[in-house]
């Protein structure tokens, strides 16, 4: 077998010979026979050498090999090639592929065997071809010096196919470039396109090229220092950003040396870039992951340098163009290794040249933007590469605020900020007494959110720190926020997003429930919650009721006789007297009686106040602002309390004198009696119902609610904070103390203490507060009122006693029963007459109170009628429940209020209702 | 049958030689019909590629010695092998 197959060897050796090498016909038998078995020893001696090892035995290695060198020179012909591949594949017959293949490969654009013919056919003759003309065209205007902003030329056609250029120098004379080298080109072109064959153009082309000062190889020399942004003799940069080229060259070269001059020109920016100041640390990381990659260009750039060098070094100074041809390191080669390193540095200048108006969080979304948006799969590669690097001071930053809850961000990068002081939404948010330390210590900066955390999230890493920050330095826990950072803290970085995710929702449960557990254990949240329900919202009815009973007497009097001693006594008093003093002791020294401002005319009743005192940290529940609404709340209730407190009082006076002193046989004193005891109990019922109704329907049902939502198994402080506030706008909404009113009501209590002004806040039609508080004052007007009355029934009775006695003695003086009842008349008959005058008045004047009353009440109850909340409308239902009131439309208001005003001569309501008819 | 198989066997080797023609006028390899089928074959009786692409480099320096010799001596035009 072994014989055979060498056999058959030998004489495939023979017939490669005898076809390859020409028979020369001068040549005798016997040398052609010589040169003949020569030949064949040589073959035979090269075939028969042991096998080299480094080629494997793969079809795809060597298909591989060629597929590389194609798509190198010509792409094309790649595509062809894989196409041909293919088909070979599929073809059964050879056993030993990818040895042809390789062979193929080894001959590949070997010199043809028919040079050195000048004539001969080329094969390829568009490889050979120089830069297509359009570039000559193009560069002309240009060829002089140009700052090198040109777009990416097509190197593709190699300068490696240097069939044309073996051919030995001719003695072309040397051509001054500077006038019109160009045309000479083009017009040789044509017509030697014209006459013969395309190879032959290209040939002659490429003897044309070979004339330039300075050459290739100067070029080439000076190149690797050019691409350093060094300036050298050949290639000297003009400024910053211009690259001189020398006007000698002709435009093909020029347009090389543009697309070269792009690489050098950029990374003289980036590195006068990195060289320049950070404004902060992402800026200066940007900077050292620029530098990272600037010095691999600078690896390139010093691969490229001794590939050159070499290539200079083994140059044939004899051959054309330099010889650089064969030395396989062209300007065009060097434009194709540069490629790639010249779309980062054009990225990356991009991207220096944005982040100078970017900071923080704005430039990694610009990084990120590139890694995840951009088209090109190289750019986003490299972007993501460099975001790693970016990216890292941003979560030091992130690990610190989370972990630790400190923002150590000296440069503001971050995308939490301390709130400036004097920031115009905070100015306006602590006018409203809204502010914190939760709410208005940090702030989330919206713009600085990078793209590569979505904005919820940013919203809890927000909370995380601001809660570990609170914990902190408003809780006085930093052990335990040390233990825990000691515990949990992790390494950030950029690249896995789901751990991360999970790290942080770890982070934010354990945060939460420590602040939550602080805040009910340590600070007593809850109990402050429920305490200032119980005692500024009167829902500890017995201690009210004691406080109130207590302190009657003492607020009776003016404003300015009340003493903070009396006051805090009493309340001691009440506490000590009511289920109240069973309360925790924390809760109940927080409990404070006190006096608003006095204004001139006030008494006891209008400025007595309760008080609880919250102190940090509990103040970030209960704001500022939360206790502005309780003592509002408070107040209101506190006066409807107050009035009914009277009225009661009243009618029990009544009720025991009408068994005694009020007894009268006067037809017109009884039934201004009983009249009377109708309206007041016609009031008792509307101070009842209104109570009732804040009491029960309110704050308890949003007291519920409040209880629902704080109790949730994920509460937050944040849940917390809103839920109160919003239990406490609708206590003050639903409760008739509106926030559209609030402002009316300053004025209004300013202006009732001012002599019962009431003229602009009237004009505030649809306030219930002030409707309410028209009626209570009423109301008080009507008790005093009818205490008058009952003076003076009393004073009646006490003077019919005395006539009786009086009678009594005289009858026993005198006996005689006629006289007496003349005589009565005389003697009394002056007194009688004095105190009877005072009883028509106070008639008039209690019928036109009640009026006013039950006017007053028909509008408010109209407005409750047509209120959309359901709530505030049952209470009109239930204050009417048996229609004995007409409700009156706000419309007709007016005519109504004319009727009374015009009746009324006196009254508080009348000033008010005049100005509400004028208007 | 036999013959039936065999021409098949031909045409596809014929179609072989058709693709790593083509593939060798990509490659620039100037190996016109005849010789790509002798080195097919010798490559497939085992030859070291490698080697024989040396082998093949060699002819081919020896023909141009030739013809430099020839062209040097004799106005001649040196023969067309192709």
């Amino acid at each position: 077998m072994s014989q055979d197959r060498n056999h058959r060897i030998s004489n495939a050796i023979d017939s490669l010979i005898n076809h390859l090498i020409p028979s020369n016909p001068r040549d005798d038998e016997q040398t052609a026979q010589d040169r003949h078995d020569a030949c064949f020893q040589i073959v035979k001696s090269i075939i028969d050498e042991p096998p080299n090892p480094s080629i494997s035995a793969d079809v795809n290695h060597a298909s591989d090999l060629i597929k590389r060198k194609l798509i190198q020179s010509n792409p094309s012909q790649a595509l062809r090639f894989s196409n041909l591949y293919t088909r070979l594949l599929s073809l059964p017959v050879l056993s030993q592929k990818w040895a042809i293949l390789y062979l193929l490969y080894q001959l590949s654009d070997s010199p043809d065997p028919s040079e050195p013919l000048p004539l001969s056919p080329l094969r390829q003759p568009v490889q050979r071809a120089p830069p297509p003309p359009r570039f000559t065209d193009k560069e002309r205007t240009s060829k002089n010096s140009t700052p090198a902003t040109i777009p990416e030329e097509d190197a593709l056609a190699d300068a490696f196919a240097p069939g044309g250029l073996k051919k030995l120098p001719t003695e072309r004379p040397r051509r001054s470039l500077e006038e019109e080298p160009v045309p000479a080109q083009e017009t040789a072109s044509p017509k030697k396109d014209a006459r013969r064959d395309v190879s032959l153009k290209s040939m002659l082309l490429a003897d044309n090229s070979v004339d330039y000062e300075p050459s290739e190889t100067a070029l080439l020399r000076d190149l690797p220092f050019t691409l350093q942004g060094l300036s050298s003799t050949t290639l000297p940069f003009a400024s910053d950003t211009t690259l001189k080229l020398p006007p000698t060259l002709p435009p093909p070269i020029i347009s090389l040396l543009h697309t070269l001059a792009e690489p050098s020109l950029l990374y003289r920016g980036l590195s006068t870039f990195v060289k320049s100041p950070a404004r902060g640390l992402l800026d200066q990381s940007l900077r050292a992951a620029i530098s990272t990659e600037l010095r691999s260009y600078l690896t390139l750039v010093a691969t490229l340098e001794g590939q050159i060098r070499r290539a200079l070094s083994s140059l044939d100074a004899n051959a054309p163009r330099g010889g650089i041809g064969k030395a396989g390191v062209t300007l065009k080669r060097c434009v194709v290794w540069t490629r790639e390193a010249t779309m980062g540095l054009r990225l990356m200048s991009l991207i220096a040249e944005e982040s100078n108006n970017k900071r923080g969080g704005q430039l990694i979304s610009l990084i990120h933007g590139f890694s995840t948006s951009h088209g090109d799969p190289v750019v986003a590669a490299f972007a993501e590469r460099l975001l790693a690097d970016v990216t890292r001071p941003f979560y030091d930053i992130l690990r610190r605020w989370i972990y630790d809850g400190e923002l150590s961000d000296p440069h503001l990068e971050f995308f939490v900020r301390e709130q400036s002081p004097n920031d115009e939404a905070q100015k306006e948010t602590k006018a409203r007494g809204q502010t914190s330390v939760w709410n208005s210590k940090y702030e989330v900066v919206d713009a600085m959110v990078p793209s590569i955390i979505t904005s919820d999230f940013a919203q809890k890493v927000f909370l995380i720190g601001k809660s570990l920050n609170f914990i902190r330095h408003s809780c006085g826990d930093s052990q335990w926020v040390e233990a825990y950072s000691k515990t949990s803290s992790k390494e950030l970085k950029y690249g896995d997003t789901a751990t991360l995710e999970t790290w942080i929702d770890e982070a934010y449960k354990t945060t939460m429930q420590r602040l939550m557990k602080l805040m009910s254990t340590r600070f007593h949240l809850f109990d402050h919650l429920q305490a200032l329900k119980n005692y500024i919202l009167l829902g500890q009815g017995d201690f009210i009721a004691l406080l109130m009973e207590s302190l009657a007497a003492n607020l009776d009097r003016p404003a300015g006789a009340q003493y903070r001693h009396t006051l805090t006594a009493q309340l001691e008093h009440a506490i000590r007297g009511s289920n109240a003093q069973y309360d925790s002791d924390e809760v109940l020294r927080r409990l404070d009686a006190r006096m608003l401002q006095l204004s001139h005319g006030d008494i006891g009743w209008d400025c007595f106040t309760l008080e609880y005192k919250i102190d940090a940290p509990v103040d970030v529940v209960v704001t500022e602002w939360g206790n502005r609404q309780y003592l509002k709340v408070f107040n209101f209730l506190w006066r409807i309390k107050r009035v009914e407190f009277a009225l009661q009082s009243t009618w029990r006076k009544c009720m025991t004198g009408s068994r005694g002193v009020l007894q009268s046989d006067d037809e017109n004193v009884l039934q201004t009696w009983k009249s009377t005891r109708g309206v007041l109990a016609e009031m008792i019922h509307f101070v009842g119902q209104l109570q009732y109704y804040i009491l029960f329907e309110v704050i308890e049902s949003s007291w519920t609610e409040l209880q629902k939502n704080i109790h949730k198994e994920d509460c937050t402080l944040d849940d917390l904070i809103t839920a109160h506030t919003k239990y406490l706008t609708s206590i003050t909404h639903k409760g008739l103390l509106g926030a559209r009113r609030r402002q009316y009501h300053d004025s209004l209590r300013e202006a009732a203490a001012l002599g019962r002004e009431t003229a602009e806040a009237a004009e505030d039609r649809n306030s219930y507060m002030i409707q309410l508080s028209e009626l209570l004052r009423n109301m008080l007007a009507y008790r005093d009122s009818v205490d008058g009355l009952y003076s003076w029934s009393v004073s009646d009775y006490t003077r019919r006693q005395e006539v009786d006695a009086a009678g009594l003695m005289r009858n026993a003086n005198r006996h005689e029963s006629q006289y007496h009842h003349d005589g009565g008349d005389d003697v009394f008959g002056n007194v009688a007459g004095a105190v009877k005058s005072e009883f028509p008045a106070l008639q008039e004047r209690l019928r036109q109170l009640g009026l006013t009353f039950r006017t007053r009440l028909q509008v408010l109850l109209g407005d409750l009628a047509y209120q959309p909340d359901v709530d505030m409308r049952f209470l009109g239902v239930s204050m009417n429940f048996n229609d004995v009131y007409q409700p009156v439309r706000r419309k007709s208001k007016s005519a109504a209020a004319t009727s009374v005003a015009g009746a009324s001569t006196s009254g508080a309501g009348s000033a008010s209702a005049a100005a509400a008819a004028k208007a | 049958m036999p013959s039936d198989e065999r021409s098949e066997k031909q045409a596809a080797a014929q179609q072989a030689v058709d693709i790593l023609h083509e593939i060798s006028t990509i490659l620039n390899c100037h190996l016109d019909r005849r010789s790509l089928s002798i080195c097919i074959s010798m490559i497939e009786n085992g030859v070291n590629p490698e080697a024989l692409a040396t082998a093949v480099k060699e002819l081919r320096g020896e023909v141009q010695q030739t013809q430099i010799e020839a062209t040097s001596s004799a106005n001649a035009p040196a023969p067309r092998r192709r």
